[in-house]
């Protein structure tokens, strides 16, 4: 390295570079290929083309965020700083620790904004602003990286302080994009933030390397020997498998109820704007805080899944669970039991929720009369089953969140937890033009409607093909004893049949015919994915 | 000779390019305290990755307690106290909860025996893993290996995480008493005097391979009363004897 500054470039590089040209290689292919000039997807100016953009921007811009602030490494709910230790006893000056990543941090961040502007703009002319959305980015990581890099006297008080100042940043660039702010204010909003950012982070980053960190818990000593005082629990645990849920509840168990409870009461606040009461609001908002706990369990699935998050190859077991004298298919169980309850806890946390928002709200006697007219119109019996039915689906969906990338998070491979985040983001890129195409092109729709039944059939035969692979690799292996093999496969197969029956039951029209009411019965339950853990993990496990 | 604990046949591990064991073929039998000696990379966590299950053996083969630690997982972890080179017990837990954890796991946990060691060890039962210094934390480790009286008790590089009062005054008091009870200790290190103090039998292993293994006594006779830094030296060259002091 010629230089600190070329030693910072090579750090934030080295093992980012190639994930983000692969990215923008991607998008850059979709561009060309999909939906540049003269292609067939023609995407409608703003809406459209915000849907296929704002994907890849966001998860790029999250990215960086994590990279740039030393994120993606460091213990956010930690006291001390997560600026990395090892950079303190570099010969640089504090300056240099803390201007570095901020600069290439701006510069990053501002390079996405003149991507995305140049995807947005060629070849449609749609006139976005240049300078502030950039700006805005910069500045958004520029406080970022000054609130994660300071120590703070309480666990936890960094993720709640950031959180609270980002909000208040939003929510002002928000109102004055309401209020029709002329680009000139919001760059003399933004501006001079990025300089204040920076002061805060070069004070940060000094604290942190003097080792000055301060100490607030001691205005909780009283409550912590209370808490030492209470009976702690000393019986020992009845199994191996308890115990080993016990560790799955403690290390991870909690997220899911905690980011919950975090975002449904936030949503739930809208209900008491003024004039916001309306029962088309009120819906509105129920149904997205009913979405919220399968929609958090998809992040919180990437942290339990990440099988070791303490040591130094995060991707691999640590020694200490993989030397449990346990085998793969209980370690599976026991995290499997984990997120079962995991998905639970946060159902009663929304369910608690709403009810006390409506009963402050008086709303009670809407919800209540919507569902008499609904019994009206279709008798209670189906209202009730349909209630359980949607009720049921919405707790499988978030359990199903949380499960199925275990097979893919448990095999400790970092190309391959790697490759398929760029997948799933491809995807997501390619999906808003894909679904824009169709409804643009009167000869696809016809086309998919003659021929959309093979769909989910082909769907449900890749399903099952990939469950007979995985089934036969279990009995291979021996991770499953026939017996359980057998078991779990009856028991899914009475899933599948229960659900088709009530579905057969609930939907009797004919314009729905039954066989495809069986292939949704069959794609609604986990199978493959799930049944894929244990060799995910053994497969880690044993290297 | 009794039942071997340990029995590995030719075993061969790749990592890319690079052989970390090659044909490494070892027969431990009970109730002796067994050195694994040799420089920094030279093969050791990687062959006992290999008795605890952690590697998969690409080419041989390896029985502990006559099992296949890959097939049967629960016959031999149940029966091996293990302490990691790299001490990665939960941070978040408690010294007490990490004992009720590991206690669930072998039926012929003993209580006394453990609370016997905590104070021993002089650790809080109350504290945090996390905010154990490293030699404590090393220590809670070697407790939860040792707690149930395993039959094989294997440490990796063990001195480590230990000050010098720990290592001369607990370690090669547990290792002789795990020893003295008829059990097997395997331990490796590259501190080569302090093998010398404990160990009855010595494995050299040198880039992958076996350079030497005999009892320590037979190793003494066979080179007129040298210490193990000369043995080490002659048998593996001196580079790698200064690699041990690393």
């Amino acid at each position: 390295m010629r230089s600190p500054a070329a030693a910072f470039a090579w750090e934030f590089r080295h093992g980012h570079l190639w994930g983000l040209v692969g990215y923008v290689v991607v998008v850059g292919t979709v561009k060309l290929l999909i939906v540049g000039p003269g292609q067939p997807i023609k995407l409608d100016p703003p809406d459209g083309i915000a849907a296929a953009v704002v994907a890849p921007f966001s998860t790029v811009f999250m990215y960086l965020l994590a990279v740039f602030s030393f994120g993606l490494r460091g213990d956010l709910a930690a006291r001390q700083s997560i600026y990395p230790a090892r950079l303190f006893t570099l010969p640089v000056t504090t300056t240099a620790l803390a201007g570095w990543p901020m600069l290439y941090g701006t510069a990053a961040m501002v390079g996405l904004w003149l991507v995305t502007m140049l995807l947005v703009q060629w070849p449609w002319g749609i006139g976005i602003p240049l300078l502030w959305p950039g700006l805005l980015a910069a500045v958004f990581l520029a406080w970022t990286q000054a609130l994660m890099w300071t120590p703070y006297g309480l666990p936890g008080l960094r993720v709640i302080i950031t959180v609270l100042w980002l909000a208040a940043l939003d929510a002002v660039v928000i109102a004055a994009i309401h209020y029709e702010a002329s680009d000139a204010m919001m760059v003399a909003f933004l501006a001079p933030q990025a300089p204040l950012a920076y002061l805060a982070a070069r004070f940060a980053v000094a604290r942190a390397r003097r080792g000055e960190v301060p100490d607030w818990r001691d205005m909780f000593a009283r409550l912590r020997h209370i808490a030492r005082l209470l009976p702690r629990r000393r019986h020992p645990f009845f199994s191996p498998a308890r115990a080993q849920l016990w560790l799955e509840w403690q290390q991870h168990g909690r997220s899911l109820p905690v980011w919950v409870a975090m975002v449904v009461p936030v949503e739930l606040l809208v209900l008491f704007v003024p004039g916001n009461d309306t029962p088309a609001v009120i819906f509105l908002v129920l149904v997205c805080a009913l979405l919220t706990p399968p929609f958090m369990a998809r992040f919180a699935a990437a942290a339990i899944s990440r099988s070791n998050p303490s040591v130094r190859d995060s991707y691999g077991v640590s020694p200490f669970l993989a030397t449990r004298p346990l085998t793969t298919a209980s370690l599976i169980a026991a995290k499997l039991k984990m997120m079962m309850w995991s998905t639970l806890a946060a159902w009663v946390v929304v369910l608690a929720a709403i009810a006390i928002a409506l009963s402050m709200l008086g709303a009670w006697p809407l919800v209540i009369a919507r569902a008499g007219e609904a019994v009206d119109a279709i008798g209670a019996g189906r209202v009730i089953v349909l209630g359980l039915l949607v009720f049921t689906g919405l707790l499988t969906a978030t359990w199903k969140q949380l499960v199925q990338s275990l097979c893919i998070g448990l095999t400790g491979r970092e190309w391959l937890i790697k490759g398929s985040v760029v997948l799933t983001l491809s995807f997501l890129v390619v999906i808003g033009p894909v679904i824009e195409w169709i409804r643009d092109n009167g000869d696809v729709q016809v086309a998919l409607w003659d021929t959309w039944i093979w769909i989910p059939a082909l769907l449900v035969a890749a399903k099952m093909s990939a469950a007979a692979w995985v089934a036969t690799r279990l009995w291979r292996s021996r991770l499953l004893s026939d017996r359980a093999l057998v078991t779990g496969a009856a028991c899914w197969l009475v899933v599948v049949l229960a659900l088709y029956g009530l579905l057969v039951w609930l939907v009797d029209t004919p314009l729905i015919p039954r066989h495809l009411l069986a292939l949704i019965a069959i794609l609604a339950i986990p199978l493959a994915r799930l049944s894929a853990a244990p060799l995910a993990l053994a497969w880690n496990r044993h290297r | 000779m009794s039942e071997s604990v340990i029995a590995v046949s030719d075993l061969t591990r790749r990592f890319g390019a690079t052989t970390a064991l090659d044909s490494v073929s070892l027969s431990l039998p009970r109730g002796a305290v067994y050195g694994l000696v040799g420089a920094n990379g030279a093969g050791k966590t990687t062959l006992i990755k290999h008795l605890l299950g952690l590697l998969r053996a690409e080419g041989g083969s390896v029985r502990v307690f006559g099992l296949d630690p890959v097939a049967d997982p629960v016959g031999v972890l149940s029966r091996i106290g293990y302490l990691s080179e790299e001490n990665d017990l939960p941070g978040w837990m408690r010294v007490d909860e990490l004992i009720r954890y590991s206690r669930a796991f072998h039926p012929a946990w003993d209580d006394d025996y453990a609370e016997e060691l905590r104070q021993t060890f002089a650790l809080d039962a109350a504290a945090k893993i996390k905010h154990l210094s490293k030699g404590q934390k090393a220590r809670a480790g070697l407790l939860v290996a040792l707690a149930y009286r395993p039959e094989l008790l294997v440490l990796d590089e063990p001195s480590s995480g230990l000050d010098p009062i720990v290592r001369r005054d607990i370690l090669g008091a547990v290792i002789r008493t795990i020893a003295d009870e008829g059990r097997t200790v395997l331990f490796s290190s590259h501190l080569l005097e302090e093998v010398e103090q404990v160990a009855d039998h010595v494995t050299m292993i040198h880039k992958g391979t076996i350079a030497l293994s005999a009892p320590l006594k037979a190793l003494k006779a066979w080179h007129r009363g040298a210490s193990l830094d000369e043995i080490f030296v002659a048998h593996v060259g001196s580079s790698a004897a200064s690699a041990t002091d690393a």
